[in-house]
């Protein structure tokens, strides 16, 4: 089924050109995880391996991991991180803007405000009904 | 392509300042309420509702002046259209809306629930549905819809307290990103095909010969299971009992009434402008989905003792006689138009309809306490207007004449008889069998209303506030009125989406 469909499509005729085609993914699918194993083995070969207990915590060179890992977050983290889409998608559309800017005007200088106030009365709202303050 | 893009110049879109009017109006008294509610916080509560209110009436006022004005205009390159089906449903969204705030009033101030920031999602909410109603493009119909969506699902979780309504909150929330997402998938589709997001360019693409590939039927398909899941069409229907139970009942109102019918707004409009030639694939799909809606609907309403679960299934069971003349839309242009017609006109009626049944189901909840059929027994001996209002509400959307559930029923059997299709007799065969068994459940409600000994003692007559006793009023006026004198509503439905004309 999945042939006739790809024959329809592509105008290909025969099994050997649809197979033929297939194997430009197989061959690229090998030779990444040929590089990738190659890359490693040469490297676990090459390395000194010298062990120490400090090594195996989880993010080397964060902060050390405590308790339990199903311990619960603080909700305020939740507040916070929906604060961060807020302004994070506000900068994906003001960049563009901002990279065109002299070419839009003043129409475009108008429109960006807007946009800009109502997101604004977001944050103005979580200030004002206290969700910016850590209690 | 691209390239080309950057070196012309930005030309400054031509906007039809009237046309975009009401939204305008709509958005700025949204922003209002959040900005009196910045201002002033706790002392803005009391004002909230009413300021609501009359933001939705001042947002009617640039649609009646485009009413009058009556000229189709296309802004936007053709992606948001001011057309007479478009006015017409926006007309609906904003009556709906204005009825959900009479019904909310007390609702929301009895709970202690956060007030400002209700009636300002309710007005986003209402904001995506009128510019669904405009939506001509695959993207415009897509951010309406979200823009409809994610504010109702704050809503439905707005008892904040009640494991109930969160877990209502959460099933909405999931299946409704899960449609999304299906429908998103299928507009992709869509798009990779034709090549354009505009329906009336998809529409020249499948009349160029790209009808015929199977990745359009299968962005046909995704994008009509979508938005049956939006419309609770069965099999896509299993969110609905549970969220209607469990969200505040005004909001659950809101959603059966006025978000069911944006989604066969865009439904409507994407199968009529996008993709009308290719009726030999949704046309099937809508027959099942209308006759699976209509039985399974209707079946499982007979065994429910909870009212709002019971209005949830007759939703159900009702979106399936919506949805009927959709199946044989495609036979010929003159079918297509009467379909949409009986289409609106359903929707303006059980519109009317539902939300009365929902303002009588709130009024008598707050009495009993229970939202069980059989705490409203003998409900004539305490509350006589209320019985007489929920009997005409039942009975109208049973179907009975006068009332305007019948003329509603009515235009749908009519164009599945003169479809000339034997599917199309075949529903019909299954609309009327199905509206003989929604009688009976309709019939029981009001037979214990009327009839039976109520279980309380309490005979004192029910308090009625002011803002219920005019939802009541508008919805039971206008269920009378299009049923009395069908011709009101028909010649406001008489709408085309089809641009061949006939």
């Amino acid at each position: 089924m999945a042939l006739l469909i790809y024959q329809r499509e592509t105008g290909l005729k025969t099994m050997s050109e649809f197979l033929r085609n297939w194997l430009t993914v197989l061959i690229f699918g090998g030779v990444g995880i040929l590089l990738v194993s190659v890359f490693l083995g040469l490297g676990s070969l090459l390395r000194p391996s010298r062990d120490t207990p400090q090594k195996r915590i989880n993010y080397e060179s964060g902060v050390d991991p405590q308790g339990d890992m199903w311990s619960q977050a603080n909700i305020r983290y939740y507040v916070f991180a929906l604060m961060f889409v807020l302004f994070d998608v506000e900068a994906v559309f003001i960049f563009p803007w901002a990279a065109r800017l002299e070419v839009y005007g003043l129409f475009g200088l108008v429109e960006m405000f807007i946009f800009i106030f109502i997101l604004a009365l977001g944050l103005l709202y979580a200030w004002r009904k206290r969700l910016l303050r850590w209690v | 392509m691209s390239t080309n893009l950057l070196i012309v110049a930005f030309e400054r879109p031509a906007i039809d300042w009237h046309a975009v009017a009401p939204e305008i109006v709509l958005l700025s008294v949204g922003v209002l309420i959040t900005l009196l509610d910045i201002l002033f916080l706790e002392k803005a509560r009391p004002y909230m509702a009413a300021l609501s209110g009359l933001g939705i009436l001042a947002t009617a006022i640039p649609l009646l002046t485009l009413g009058i004005d009556g000229t189709e205009r296309v802004l936007f390159d053709g992606a948001y259209v001011v057309d007479n089906f478009s006015l017409v449903l926006k007309a609906i969204f904003l009556l709906a809306g204005y009825v959900v705030i009479l019904l909310s009033t007390n609702y929301i101030v009895d709970g202690d629930y956060w007030e400002s920031e209700y009636y300002g999602l309710l007005l986003a909410s209402l904001m995506g549905m009128i510019m669904m109603a405009s939506s001509r493009d695959l993207i415009s119909v897509f951010v309406a819809l979200e823009l409809l969506s994610i504010p109702a699902y704050l809503m439905v979780a707005w008892r904040k307290r009640d494991p109930k309504s969160n877990e209502a909150g959460l099933k909405y929330y999931l299946m409704g990103v899960f449609a999304s997402a299906v429908m998103l998938y299928g507009m992709s589709l869509l798009f990779g095909v034709s090549g354009t997001t505009v329906l009336s360019e998809i529409a020249d693409s499948i009349d160029a010969g790209n009808g015929s590939s199977s990745v359009m039927t299968l962005g046909i398909v995704f994008v009509v299971a979508g938005f049956a899941f939006k419309v609770s069409a069965v099999p896509f229907h299993t969110w609905a009992p549970d969220v209607y139970e469990g969200a505040p009942t005004p909001v659950t109102a809101f959603l059966s009434v006025a978000s069911k019918a944006a989604g066969f707004v865009a439904l409507l409009a994407l199968i009529f402008v996008g993709f009308y030639e290719l009726s030999n694939i949704w046309e099937p799909l809508i027959w099942i989905l209308a006759a699976l809606s209509m039985t399974v609907g209707n079946l499982v309403a007979l065994r429910q003792t909870n009212i709002v679960r019971l209005m949830a299934y007759s939703g159900v069971a009702q979106t399936g006689f919506m949805i009927a003349p959709l199946a044989v839309a495609g036979h010929s242009l003159s079918t297509g138009n009467q379909a949409l017609s009986a289409i609106v006109t359903y929707l303006a009626i059980y519109a009317a309809m539902n939300l009365g049944a929902f303002a009588v189901i709130i009024t008598l909840a707050r009495r009993t306490g229970s939202a069980e059929i059989d705490s409203f027994s003998g409900a004539f001996h305490f509350a006589p207007g209320l019985t007489v209002a929920m009997t005409i509400f039942l009975f109208s959307l049973a179907g009975i004449p006068p009332l305007g559930g019948w003329f509603a029923k009515f235009e749908v059997f009519r164009v599945l008889a003169t479809s000339g299709e034997t599917w199309g007799y075949l529903l019909a065969v299954v609309a009327a069998i199905n509206s003989v068994i929604a009688l009976f459940y309709y019939a029981t409600i009001a037979r214990k209303m009327w009839a039976d000994d109520p279980s309380e003692k309490d005979l004192n007559n029910i308090e009625v506030t002011p803002s219920l006793v005019s939802a009541l009023a508008i919805c039971v006026l206008v269920t009378l009125l299009f049923g009395i004198f069908p011709q009101l509503v028909a010649r406001f439905t008489e709408v085309s989406l089809l641009a061949f004309g006939v």
